[in-house]
């Protein structure tokens, strides 16, 4: 039988036009407003672009913010996964549980949380307080936990996950070889879609690193709002296609392992 | 009644008393937390063996020496100090230029609370901020909560006594007046007064700078407001009925003013410090920014500087101080469109330069500036508290 | 077990902190214990502020469900070139954390009085909708703001859901003779069904934490702003009542977890 290219149903050309309109529309707004000039408020200059390229600014603090977020998917995937793994696997019951305290990360505010971590942690060696490499980063995970932990609650929903695993054992695969080479792949797109909430958070949150006195990009991004017009509109902009670009290599890098492991499983 | 709740009480009285053609109090209620750092623990002083304890007093103190141990320790932590804040910026980097000192300035747009904060929690820590400039109120909680260090200036007696405190803890160091700033291309009739500002003409286009909730400023925009609407200083309801009149009749947009903003017209009014506003002039031209302060309710407030009794770099802080207070810094404050602590000594000797003081709007506009006592702005909080968000915010 | 680690983390780094604002929340000012934060939360403004947290939260969290579903499923079906899937994948992972000043300024300029949206209405339509009511400072208006970050994040929890709705049921019902409607009624919504209630769930608490955006657009009447000034102390200061704020958000949380909790247990039913 011929493998025919199904056409596009009309209505998703409906709801992907009216999804379009509503994120982009303001984007060109922000746009437009970047390429105005400070000296008549009107069309047209790059100059504000070159503001935010030539400020050291940006750059010492896009690098921390993108390290940190690294670290923190890192530390997210090794502590989550296996937790709701396990949970789905062996103790289901337990599941409830997580999903509350999933949530209780929106109770603490961010700003109760960082005083609260300030606090406990005050005596803690320079290497984890003084650095965003320890202090910071902890608190991010647990930021992150929330949308990594429904994320991957509804990815390994989506699978079987007691004929995989059996499947595996069957086949002689030990529970670190299943986990990384069986079930990882399977929920490929959970953890993604995790990981890209993870890096979002990382280069959005404002609180936590400002009251610690930490320099990251949300920080540069916030002190640009409040005292520049036009640059803080290109700013804006470029942030936004700086983290868009950093998920698309994320989601290369995902596809390409997921698909050769994909392959050598049969999994789809 | 403790000494310094004498000497409160008086000081406000004082202020009231002094000629108010342009008095020096300067309420900054953004507060430069400037956190001071916490001073080096003693196990770090030890090791730097028995270095000298920076002095009580900067009069008759050497200034060689002074700056000889403030280059030792090689840095200046500030915080919330934004650059374009009454010229911040200029001073930031006139001190580092001339001392050869780098400044590390935190957290820009800190508030007040967020500088003290910053004192207790960072304290021990080398990025502790060495100085703060707080509102009194927080100038003198973080005295009493005991956060900052004694030291009185050289040109401590040139201030006027209703801006420092006597003990030496703090020091006032500049101050301004709530202002109505609006786009001469989009507005036709400018605004005189705060009555004015309830006229159909101008429905969609009154912007504050923050919430009252949060932030200082605004609140100083809600004392002004009651001035200019029949009200007082220790009711500021007045004040509360004016924005929530200018929300329903649909003047008033509770978004905040930000330099987006003003720059692209989307606020073409906006009430906030004159020398923030008289900034904003000066930096987009393209909105023809024009400043006034409303005849019928002006409110003035100053700012506070305080070094952290555990700065990490205390020489630098006191440096940094005496830089402030001389006449350079005061007149770098008067570049910023502020009106400095020092301002009646310097036009006594005659050394402002005709071109700073024709920047700023007429003195006969000052003259009737109120400031608002510390009893009488926790009164005007709590009212805000229960009737902005239902009122206004909303 | 397996799950030690992470219980132990969450304890560290989560309940700890979290634990402060339980005890703080019964603190009296000067030190003692106290019932009075608690009881002060009943009201005005408070309460006020807890009911409309509570209504933009639900709104904003059924609309962006709703919605974010069908933008997903638009997305991912057959027929749909792979390339919008990823586009709208990663750009969801974007605009889900987009907030604050930048995206209050982007509808400012859009939606504002002076916006590109608003003026096209007025000079291409002559349609004022400033002058029949409308304004970006009201609830509404935060909602739509809203709506842009609560839309992609339920595209991205969604869609792993929607690739487990395997192609050939679809093709199965259709050779049945079910037309797509029956499909949808029973068996497509059942199998989302669970995972729909948790995404909303999650966009509940995501609208419900949220705080600088409503706050750069100056509709302060939500609990989070209201806690944000009562802990920050700049202008109001009891931090204590704060935590009696946060206590009152878990509650409002556990409240929904509870009616989840049930919900769920049905539509697994469904499920199987």
């Amino acid at each position: 039988m011929r493998l025919r290219m199904p056409r596009m149903a009309p209505s998703a050309y409906i709801w992907l036009f009216l999804g379009f309109a509503y994120f982009f529309i303001p984007l060109l707004a922000t746009f437009l407003f970047s390429l105005d000039k400070n000296s008549t408020g009107k069309c047209c200059t790059l100059h504000s672009y070159g503001w935010v390229i030539h400020n050291p600014g940006f750059w010492h603090t896009l690098k921390v913010s993108f390290l940190l977020a690294l670290e923190t998917i890192a530390i997210s995937l090794a502590l989550f996964v296996p937790t709701v793994y396990w949970v789905h696997l062996k103790v289901p019951k337990l599941r409830p549980v997580l999903a509350f305290m999933a949530l209780i990360p929106f109770v603490v505010p961010p700003i109760v949380l960082v005083v609260g971590l300030l606090d406990v942690y005050r005596g803690t060696p320079a290497w984890f307080y003084a650095k965003p490499w320890g202090f910071l980063v902890v608190a991010y995970v647990i930021l992150a936990f929330p949308y990594m932990f429904f994320s991957l609650d509804a990815g390994f929903r989506s699978i079987d996950v007691h004929t995989l695993t059996e499947a595996s054992h069957s086949l002689g695969a030990s529970w670190v070889t299943t986990l990384l080479k069986v079930i990882l792949p399977n929920i490929r797109a959970a953890a993604l879609a995790g990981s890209f909430l993870a890096l979002a958070i990382v280069m959005g949150e404002f609180t936590i690193a400002n009251l610690s006195q930490f320099y990251t990009f949300p920080i540069f991004l916030q002190y640009v709002n409040e005292t520049q017009a036009y640059p803080a509109a290109a700013l804006t902009l470029m942030s936004f296609g700086i983290t868009w670009a950093a998920m698309l290599s994320l989601l290369f890098i995902g596809r390409k392992r997921g698909q050769r492991a994909a392959f050598l499983t049969g999994a789809r | 009644m403790e000494d310094h709740e004498a000497q409160e009480l008086e000081f406000w009285q004082k202020l009231r008393e002094e000629g108010m053609s342009r008095t020096q109090m300067l309420k900054r209620s953004v507060a430069a937390a400037a956190g001071l750092t916490v001073l080096t623990t003693p196990g770090l002083a030890m090791a730097r063996g028995m270095a000298a304890a920076p002095p009580l007093k900067g009069k008759g103190f050497s200034m060689k020496e002074m700056i000889a141990e403030a280059k030792k320790e090689g840095h200046l932590n500030t915080i919330a100090l934004p650059p374009d804040w009454a010229n911040y910026g200029e001073i930031m980097s006139t001190f580092s230029k001339k001392y050869g000192i780098p400044i590390t300035n935190n957290n820009p747009d800190g508030s007040s609370a967020e500088e003290n904060q910053a004192v207790q929690s960072l304290q021990g820590d080398s990025r502790a901020p060495d100085v703060v400039d707080d509102g009194p109120a927080f100038a003198i909680s973080g005295t009493a909560q005991g956060l900052f260090a004694k030291y009185f200036v050289s040109e401590f007696s040139t201030i006027p006594r209703a801006m420092k405190d006597t003990r030496g803890y703090w020091t006032g160091d500049y101050w301004g007046a709530v202002s109505i700033g609006y786009n001469a291309n989009l507005i036709s009739t400018p605004p005189k007064t705060w009555q004015d500002l309830l006229k159909s003409e101008y429905k969609g286009k009154v912007a504050l700078n923050g919430s009252p909730l949060t932030s200082g400023s605004a609140v100083a925009g809600v004392f002004a407001a009651a001035l200019g609407n029949g009200g007082s200083l220790g009711n500021v309801q007045a004040g509360i009925d004016l924005f929530a009149k200018m929300k329903s009749s649909g003047n008033f947009i509770p978004v905040q003013s930000t330099p987006q903003t003003v720059a692209s017209g989307q606020t073409p009014i906006s009430i906030d410090w004159d020398y923030l506003n008289l900034g904003y002039a000066k930096e987009f031209p393209a909105a023809n920014w024009k400043v006034t302060i409303p005849a019928d309710g002006v409110y003035g407030a100053y700012y506070a500087q305080a070094i952290n009794a555990h700065a990490p770099h205390p020489w630098a802080a006191r440096l940094w101080e005496e830089f402030l207070y001389s006449d350079q810094g005061q007149l770098l404050w008067l570049k910023g469109y502020s009106h400095p602590a020092r301002f009646q000594d310097l036009a006594k000797r005659n050394v402002i330069p005709k071109a700073l003081l024709t920047a700023l709007p007429d003195a006969s506009l000052y003259a009737k500036v109120k400031f608002a006592t510390s009893g009488q702005q926790t009164a005007a909080k709590a009212l805000i508290a229960q009737q902005w968000p239902s009122k206004v915010g909303s | 077990m397996g799950t030690l680690p992470f219980f132990a983390y969450a304890f560290a780094f989560l309940f700890l902190p979290a634990g402060q604002v339980l005890v703080g929340a019964f603190k009296g000012e000067h030190g003692g214990f106290t019932f009075s934060n608690i009881t002060g939360l009943f009201h005005q403004p408070y309460i006020g502020a807890f009911q409309n947290s509570i209504e933009l939260s639900g709104v904003t969290a059924l609309a962006g469900g709703v919605f974010g579903v069908l933008i997903a499923y638009a997305a991912i079906r057959d027929g749909t070139p792979r390339w919008i899937r990823s586009m709208l994948t990663t750009f969801s992972g974007v605009a889900a954390n987009f907030g604050g000043i930048p995206l209050a300024f982007a509808f400012i300029a859009t939606l504002g009085s002076i916006g590109i949206v608003t003026k096209f209405l007025l000079n291409q339509l002559h349609y004022n909708i400033y002058l029949h009511g409308f304004s970006l400072f009201t609830k509404t208006g935060v909602e739509i703001v809203y709506l842009y970050f609560q839309l992609p994040l339920m595209i991205l929890v969604i869609s792993p859901a929607i690739d487990g709705l395997k192609r050939e049921w679809r093709e199965a019902a259709a050779n049945l003779g079910a037309r797509p409607i029956q499909f949808w009624r029973y068996v497509g919504v059942p199998v989302l069904m669970p995972s729909i209630l948790g995404a909303i769930i999650l966009l509940f608490g995501n609208a419900f934490a949220a705080y600088a955006t409503a706050y750069s657009l100056g509709y302060s009447n939500l609990i989070t702003v209201t806690l944000g000034a009562y802990y920050q102390g700049n202008v109001l200061s009891n931090p204590h009542f704060a935590q009696a704020m946060a206590l009152g958000m878990f509650a409002v949380l556990a409240l929904m977890m509870a009616i989840y909790i049930p919900l769920l247990r049905r539509a697994q039913r469904w499920a199987k």
